[in-house]
């Protein structure tokens, strides 16, 4: 049974992912009220919120994700505490880093820090070294985290069976619980897209203090930014359906779910396709070999595959016909798997390299990974919090307010995503401060988002008071109930 | 094409959602004894096969259409040298030397013709993105230091086209443009 510093440091992790969320959703607002001529900021600010918002989701929702696994994995396994604050404590240091980097430092280059551009100085001179060290302190965080958890995972479970290899033959004597498989391939995923991103920031402090003696390749460069940045934003998710597979049916007092053959094979062919995805962002990029930009495409559709066949076929097949007990809980994690159904079909168009040529960097961009994002991983996430928050405190109406909340967070979603999705079919560029003339939809669009981006802030803004509540009550009680 | 694949993909969403709906409303409305989905792994498998089966053809189809193979077996009419830079691009018949980079002032390209785009940056990523005279971005490719990526398209329209810069490059990204003028 996990420890009350356990309970303490997740109810942190969870009051502390909230409070950033909030304000980054007020970062999205911001943005979207300047390209709608509502407010007028200075584009460099507007590039200094995008980069800030980008990085800090990214952030968040990895941490969140992290914090569940490690919460729930004291079920099966003990897990280091020191590694835990360990991480909560890099991830602060890095994110004020990179708050500092922007807001004082102005730095402006985006969340991706595309090579070369942060090196062609737009901002103070210390701008860039700061950003590029607040990613190296939460990768080191993350890194002492993941290397941590999966460490403890092979201590009781020999790597072939953390891969559940057993299940691919008939009655395995050992049963490795799915939670510990998704657990253990996602971890792998991540601490090999964390080692990308050292070696990465390894090749920018090369050049940065060659004096230019030293030049990288624009295209090895764009690789390993990519390999970080796809592969994290994607193993975040998978880390919410680890949690999917503990809780869901627990929730809903439903048997646990088994691992099977099919689940062990899907978990295992995702992490292949998960790693070689990431050449989808290059598409665009005709100088990189042709076999890589087809892999790209055919990984990307497989990725989908046994997620498909495996977790949402699971969910639906566990609730169909089936007397559930539905909370709040699991509403969230089934409206989360819709969520993120939907914005995977948006993705499967856009990795579509046809498709792709003239959607590449377009609002299709954006309005694909915020679904998945918005109405999914969060959705997941939020749903660990309100589980977790309810655990230990003492019986109240816990499912007040859950139908206005649902009915905010799904009208404020769906009109915020909309706007990208019909800006992407209208051409409408992504990442563009002010929207030019020949472009008449993009601001009146940008206007309904901010105004339904708002409705989902109201959403999340009541479960920030509530799970925060809650929290503060566990972080501060001496013990709990 | 953008406002097909907005259709197909509100289509295939708003299909998603009425199968979750019902699957959601089964479970409201099933007794305690509710018996669930029978035969879940034959229906399982049937699923997956056909989802394989679908993305299988969608490959196939599209793969080939991938910008890399467009008009890969015949010679260009035309080559446009393109250097971006921040903020702007330059185009030229001529190779542009990136010590004393220049463009030509306006350029003017022969429609229902091959033209290939040689692009390159002196600088960060940039994007190359050609849009049609009703804004609509009809081809494009990425513009990186060091490297020359070669675009192939044939206008059959004659007008002005714009090109946007679609790569986030600094702090005037959003005004980096150019035109071209088909004849």
């Amino acid at each position: 049974m996990e420890s009350i510093k356990l309970r303490k440091i997740t109810s942190l992790w969870i009051i502390t992912v909230l409070a950033l969320f909030v304000a980054n959703i007020v970062l999205g607002i911001i943005m979207r009220l300047n390209q709608g001529e509502i407010i007028h900021e200075q584009p460099a600010t507007f590039y200094a919120h995008m980069t800030t918002h980008g990085l800090t989701q990214i952030g968040i929702w990895f941490v969140a994700g992290m914090a569940g696994i490690n919460y729930l994995m004291e079920r099966y396994l003990k897990t280091s505490y020191l590694a835990n604050v360990l991480a909560m404590i890099f991830t602060v240091i890095g994110i004020l880093m990179l708050w500092i980097s922007t807001y004082i430092g102005n730095f402006h280059a985006g969340w991706t820090f595309l090579y070369p551009l942060p090196l062609k100085v737009m901002w103070a001179k210390w701008g860039t070294p700061l950003f590029l060290s607040s990613i190296l302190v939460m990768g080191i965080g993350w890194l002492i985290w993941a290397v941590s958890l999966m460490t403890q995972i092979l201590k009781k479970y020999p790597l072939p069976k953390a891969l559940a290899w057993q299940h691919f033959r008939k009655n395995p004597a050992i049963q490795t619980p799915p939670f510990i498989l998704i657990s253990m391939i996602t971890l792998i995923g991540i601490i090999a897209c964390l080692l990308g991103a050292v070696l990465l920031l390894a090749m920018y402090a090369a050049e940065y203090f060659s004096n230019g003696n030293f030049v990288n390749d624009a295209l090895l460069m764009k690789n390993l930014t990519y390999f970080f940045g796809h592969t994290i934003a994607n193993e975040m998710l998978y880390l919410g359906l680890a949690i999917i597979y503990e809780l869901f049916p627990e929730v809903g007092g439903r048997p646990k779910w088994k691992t099977t053959w099919y689940v062990a094979l899907a978990w295992n062919c995702t992490l292949v396709f998960i790693l070689t995805a990431f050449f989808h962002h290059l598409y665009m990029d005709f100088v990189q070999p042709v076999g890589f930009q087809i892999v790209g495409q055919i990984a990307s559709y497989m990725a989908s595959l046994p997620a498909a066949s495996v977790t949402i076929f699971s969910v639906w097949v566990a609730v169909y016909r089936t007397p559930i007990k539905w909370s709040l809980t699991n509403l969230l994690f089934f409206i989360g798997v819709a969520g993120w159904v939907i914005g995977g079909l948006g993705a499967v168009i856009d990795v579509t390299i046809s498709n792709n040529f003239i959607l590449h960097n377009t609002l299709w961009v954006p309005a694909h990974f915020h679904t998945y994002n918005a109405l999914g991983n969060v959705l997941f996430s939020l749903a660990f919090f309100h589980w977790f928050s309810i655990q230990f405190s003492p019986k109240s109406n816990f499912e007040k307010l859950t139908k206005l909340k649902l009915t905010l967070l799904l009208i404020g979603g769906i009109g915020f995503l909309l706007a990208f999705y019909i800006g992407g079919a209208e051409s409408i560029p992504r990442r563009y401060s002010n929207y030019p003339a020949e472009f008449p939809m993009a601001a009146p669009l940008a206007i309904a988002a901010a105004v339904f981006a708002t409705i989902y802030l109201v959403a999340i803004l009541i479960f920030f008071f509530q799970i925060s509540k809650r929290c503060l009550n566990i972080l501060f009680s001496p013990s709990s109930y | 094409m953008q406002n097909s694949i907005l259709l197909l993909f509100l289509v295939l969403a708003g299909l998603s959602a009425l199968v979750f709906s019902f699957v959601y409303f089964s479970s409201k409305k099933a007794s305690v004894e509710g018996q669930g989905l029978s035969n879940p792994l034959r229906k399982r498998f049937w699923f997956l096969l056909i989802l394989f089966v679908v993305l299988g053809i969608f490959a196939s189809v599209t793969i080939p259409k991938s910008p890399y193979f467009l008009f890969a077996d015949e010679t260009p009419a035309r080559v446009i040298h393109v250097s971006a830079m921040q903020f702007a691009f330059l185009m030229s018949d001529k190779a542009i030397d990136s010590k004393t980079p220049a463009g030509e002032s306006s350029i003017e390209l022969p429609a229902n013709q091959l033209i290939e785009f040689r692009v390159t940056s002196l600088d960060v990523n940039h994007g190359f993105a050609i849009y049609d005279q009703s804004n609509n971005l009809i081809a494009q490719t990425q513009a990186m230091p060091g490297y020359v990526n070669r675009l192939r398209w044939k206008f059959k329209e004659p007008g002005n086209y714009n090109i946007l810069c679609l790569e986030y490059c600094g702090m005037a990204h959003q005004v980096m443009r150019a035109t071209l003028t088909v004849k």
